[in-house]
């Protein structure tokens, strides 16, 4: 009678016993290029205010496309940053072909036009198969015009989900002066303390 | 007074006689070391697993079986090996493929103690360690990453991936001799794996003999077994228990 109880009892257990797997990926697979304005104003005496956190208005960001037949730039359909108060930092997408290289913006401060063109390289990165594959990059250069952007500096070359700042980009404070007194309007750039 | 004495002499040469065959008795029947250390094998399979991959339509198989000897019926040193597979299509249509055997090398201990006036039994309360590997190739195809700003998503495959995969099980269970020399049990396994994930690796989705590669598993295995004692008729044959010398 024993020996029954154990046999139905076990079978029992086989029947619920089940291994139920969960098709969701809970992993967050957005890779983005981390950019933050700075205001450089290497002239001033407290040495706490050379370098400040800036926000600016009318900010347009936008990508560009190398056409390597043609040699020229085309613009990519969709805006990243349309006319955007108050930024500060912007999150850009890199290209993720395999046999491109760089990934280009051009980026819009009201009326003034500067491109920053990032080298990099894609790496893939198998995560599991809920989640698929991220490609991820590391920075090689950065290189931009200098219209209104000052300078530009690889904080993190690696580029992938962490959110950290890669790049950043240093706005002169003198130009910003020139600029306001004169034909650009860059009045309402913000310094954060 | 003369018959007093005969009585009691009488008496005390029973009681003399009555308790050295009572240790006589209870040397008989409490053997110290009556248990030889080899006795013999049981051959198993698992039915858990055979039923579990025709009756789950999940994608996965396996199949398995084993060797356990038994030493001094206490210690059940186990080898154990099978094949399994997996063939799963991810929610985003990525393909990962799998076939591949295993191999578990361990020791189960009984747990059950025997009582002295308890009737012989085969029957064990067992609990035991193994250590498993699995050496297997598998394919992971159709990977797609989408890129919707610069249109540039891409497609890729990791075919003929190998890697080795080691892993310990805790393992608790009983077994019960159902028929004379037939045995039928089960175990419930904890199993953790001992290799760690190589970054930047395509990782695989199953693990033969493992399960599903998430660091750690829980194992069901419900065994039929055929035990195999040649020594058996020999000790059968043998009247008188051997006793320990003192």
């Amino acid at each position: 009678m024993k020996k029954i109880i154990f046999i139905v009892l076990t079978f029992s257990i086989l029947l619920n016993f089940s291994c139920a797997t969960d098709d969701t990926c809970i992993q967050t697979k957005y890779v983005k290029l981390t950019v933050n304005f700075y205001l450089a104003n290497p002239t001033d005496t407290i040495i706490s205010n050379r370098i400040k956190v800036m926000s600016v208005d009318s900010l347009s960001v936008q990508g560009l496309r190398f056409d390597s037949i043609t040699g020229l730039y085309q613009l990519v359909d969709s805006i990243l940053y349309n006319n955007q108060k108050r930024v500060s930092t912007i999150d850009l997408p890199l290209n993720n072909q395999i046999n491109i290289k760089r990934s280009t913006f051009k980026i819009r401060f009201n009326t003034i036009v500067d491109t920053m063109t990032v080298f990099h390289s894609n790496i893939n990165d198998y995560l599991s198969l809920e989640c698929g594959c991220i490609i991820t990059h590391a920075i090689d250069t950065v290189i931009t015009t200098n219209h209104f952007i000052d300078s530009a500096r690889i904080n993190i070359h690696d580029v992938n989900t962490i959110n950290a700042e890669n790049i950043r980009l240093y706005f002169d404070s003198a130009k910003i002066k020139i600029n306001k007194s004169t034909t650009i309007n860059a009045n309402n750039i913000r310094l954060h303390k | 007074m003369r018959i007093i004495f005969v009585y009691i002499s009488s008496f005390l040469l029973c009681l003399s006689i009555n308790t050295a065959v009572a240790q006589k008795k209870k040397q008989i029947a409490i053997p110290t070391d009556t248990i030889p250390w080899v006795n013999g094998f049981t051959v198993q399979v698992d039915v858990a697993s055979l039923v579990s991959s025709s009756l789950m339509n999940n994608g996965i198989y396996s199949s398995e079986g084993g060797i356990q000897l038994d030493l001094k019926h206490k210690f059940f040193p186990t080898y154990e090996i099978g094949a399994a597979g997996a063939s799963k299509v991810s929610a985003d249509n990525i393909n990962f493929k799998t076939n591949g055997f295993f191999q578990r090398i361990g020791v189960d201990f009984n747990l059950r103690k025997k009582k002295p006036d308890s009737k012989p039994t085969n029957n064990l309360f067992v609990a035991g360690l193994r250590l498993g590997a699995s050496n297997f190739n598998y394919n992971v195809t159709n990977v797609t990453i989408p890129e919707n700003y610069w249109n540039a998503s891409t497609t890729f495959d990791y075919p003929s991936q190998n890697t080795t995969r080691i892993w310990y099980e805790i393992v608790i269970g009983v077994q019960v001799e159902v028929i004379h020399n037939f045995y039928m049990g089960w175990n419930i396994r904890n199993k953790n794996l001992i290799s760690k994930e190589v970054l930047g690796q395509v990782s695989p989705w199953y693990i033969p003999g493992f399960g599903l590669n998430n660091g750690a598993n829980w194992g069901f295995n419900y065994t039929l077994g055929y035990h195999f004692w040649p020594q058996k008729k020999m000790l059968k044959n043998r009247k008188v228990f051997p006793l320990t010398k003192k």
